[in-house]
């Protein structure tokens, strides 16, 4: 801004050509995702995995947050995807609230979780954090499944169809082609918000946290605050997932709480490598896409999404990525076996490998 | 009302629950490994032992045993997969890999066992003994006794043994006793084996009150992680009392209040002591 005023160009405002280069591009895929149903044929089938795709990538960011910038697995994201479904079916159903109330309803509520939770395990570390959000998303889920309030084991039914009003304008989304808008702009909300996350003092402070806690005490940051914070930053995207889940569903069940979406969230996480903005994105795509295009069966969808977390996590830590960089590596060493790239700086091979878990904990 | 037959229940519910904790504990204690598959290998105990039973008629007693070597033999090749991560205490990595470990034995347990519910037919269910005015089924009394040997056992293996020793000197300090002449890679395996086949063991015990599901799982990994946290990682007499205490606790709520909210009445207990004390309750 003060470059601005005294009429200094500033070196980016240089670069106008590469940024509108960069935005026309950004465009293109922005269309292309968006039309992508119609691309590949626009069958109810293609229709539904993509918006699958799209609530579930949106609902994973949730987990990955955690894991990318505090190392922490939490197990109670569940809870919160479930807490913002439920909380939109009983304020759209018993309350027959609009959708934007319901979704804030949605947030507010995922939120007040995160908080509670973050509470309680304030001062908890590693696996006794772990084991307390997995517990809290069990015993959720068993309150869920005896409460009458909340439909008990038979969940509520009869969500009504998602009307938007805007102003005076009102539009009900029924169809899977009107239900497609809604979960693709979810999902995008959720990408922005990461995306300016990934640059934001939070992301840096967690991260120190992540690497160096001793460390990051001593230039002032308070861990604990910090952690709590990523926490409530983390509820939302789940929240704004359960809340496009329930309409499209227009139903909510304790299934929602289920291991099912705990795996996929943990191996969507990891498939492809942390810290990676379109990461989870791109495993939830692999995964639902296998499941709804080319299914083993329920049985089978579960043995091959269970061996993927183990195989890639066993074999490859950094995720998908890392076969990526050591792709590179070996075709960077067979170049310079030729003697045309000099043998690369030891900054920057480190900066090539992605710690996994540089800090053990005793 | 407090009745004395709602606690001699509970304690015999809480011998199940100190059963399923104790593998977990160890392992935990000695290998730094948290292994969410816990709760699939108790289901794994009770549907291994279901199957062999009908598929070839052999008694319980035999079953159990095959179901012992069958699990732990199992749990072998689970820690095998993760020494790499044991080693180097990847605590993020091993307990997303137990995650999935659970996920796929369910899965497995699935396409074998078929997705009825099934109950492990023990003969001691049918005869009951009267002990202070509580009928107990001898089933219930082998469970009481099981944990009771088991927990002698393993304390007085860990102290006075050389296999203790050498345990316990790799929980100290894995790289200071592989220069001893000790291999923590085959301490570790082992004791994940010993792990699984305790988890089998209750399930194939305590699968003999009712049907259980493929499904079942969560919940046992839940109060084996609250038994082990207020009773100390390791700590085998420590772990036997808690979980008598939840056993007990469990029984009172039930009967007194609601046993569809025992759980989550539990955990929410143990929370409010993480937030006061978040090393648990033994003191360092």
């Amino acid at each position: 801004v003060t470059n601005e005023i005294i009429g200094v160009r500033t070196p980016r405002r240089a670069l106008t050509r590469a940024r509108v280069l960069r935005w026309v591009v950004a465009a293109v895929i922005l269309v292309v995702a968006y039309l992508l149903p119609q691309i590949l044929g626009g069958s109810l089938n293609v229709y539904n995995t993509v918006i699958t795709i799209a609530i579930f990538g949106a609902m994973v960011y949730g987990v990955d947050i955690m894991l990318s910038y505090l190392g922490e697995v939490s197990l109670g994201h569940t809870a919160m995807w479930a807490i913002g479904g439920y909380v939109t079916a009983v304020l759209g159903i018993n309350l027959k609230l609009n959708p934007w109330l319901t979704l804030i309803g949605a947030v507010l509520a995922s939120l007040l979780l995160a908080a509670i939770l973050g509470l309680a395990v304030y001062r908890s570390r590693a696996f006794i954090w772990t084991l307390s959000t997995y517990a809290a998303a069990v015993v959720l889920s068993e309150v869920a499944a005896n409460w009458q309030f909340v439909g008990g084991s038979d969940g509520l039914v009869g969500l009504p169809i998602l009307t938007l009003d805007f102003g005076p304008i009102s539009i009900p989304l029924q169809t899977v082609q009107q239900m497609w808008p809604v979960a693709f702009v979810v999902l995008l909300i959720v990408l922005l918000i990461v995306s300016r996350f990934r640059h934001s003092k939070l992301a840096q402070s967690s991260l120190m946290a992540h690497m160096n806690p001793d460390l990051a005490a001593t230039m002032g940051i308070n861990v604990s605050r910090v952690r709590f914070q990523l926490l409530l930053f983390s509820s939302i995207p789940p929240a704004l997932g359960g809340w496009v889940y329930a309409y499209y569903r227009s139903y909510v069940s304790t299934d929602l709480f289920g291991t099912y979406f705990l795996i996929l969230m943990l191996t969507a996480a990891a498939l492809v490598g942390r810290r990676v903005l379109f990461g989870p994105l791109i495993g939830v795509a692999l995964i639902i896409s296998q499941q709804n295009l080319a299914s083993l069966g329920t049985d089978g969808d579960q043995l091959l999404l269970g061996a993927v977390l183990v195989i890639v996590l066993v074999l490859w830590p950094a995720g998908l990525i890392g076969i990526y960089h050591t792709l590179k590596r070996l075709i960077g060493r067979a170049a310079r076996k030729r003697g045309a790239i000099p043998e690369p700086s030891s900054s920057e091979s480190a900066a090539d490998s992605v710690p996994a878990e540089p800090n053990p904990k005793s | 009302v407090i009745s004395l037959s709602d606690i001699i229940i509970g304690l015999v519910i809480g011998s199940g629950y100190a059963l399923l904790a104790l593998g977990w504990t160890i392992l935990l204690g000695a290998a730094r490994v948290v292994n969410f598959a816990h709760g699939q290998l108790y289901m794994l105990g009770a549907f291994v032992t279901w199957w062999a039973m009908s598929e070839t008629g052999i008694p319980y007693w035999l079953g159990l045993i095959f179901t012992l070597v069958l699990v732990g033999i199992f749990g072998a090749i689970m820690q095998a997969i993760l020494l790499r991560m044991t080693m180097t205490h990847d605590l993020v990595r091993i307990m997303i890999v137990t995650l999935g470990f659970g996920y796929i034995i369910t899965a497995l347990a699935t396409i074998l066992f078929g997705g009825n519910a099934q109950q492990v037919r023990s003969p001691l269910q049918q005869t009951t003994v009267n002990i202070l005015g509580t009928p107990l089924t001898y089933q219930d009394v082998l469970v009481v006794a099981a944990a009771v040997i088991l927990f002698a056992a393993t304390s007085i293996v860990m102290r006075r043994s050389r296999v203790g020793r050498v345990v316990r000197a790799v929980a100290e300090d894995p790289k200071l006793a592989e220069l001893g002449g000790m291999r923590p890679s085959w301490v570790y395996i082992g004791v994940f084996a010993f792990a699984a086949a305790l988890a089998a063991l209750a399930g194939a015990l305590l699968s003999t009150t009712g049907p259980v599901f493929t499904s079942v799982g969560s919940d046992q990994v839940i109060f084996t992680f609250v038994i082990v946290v207020l009773g100390g990682v390791g700590r085998v007499w420590g772990n036997l009392l808690v979980a008598l205490a939840v056993g007990v606790f469990t029984s009172l709520f039930g009967t007194l209040v609601s046993p569809a909210y025992t759980t989550a009445v539990l955990f929410l207990l143990v929370l409010i002591v993480f937030a006061i004390r978040p090393q648990g309750i033994q003191r360092q």
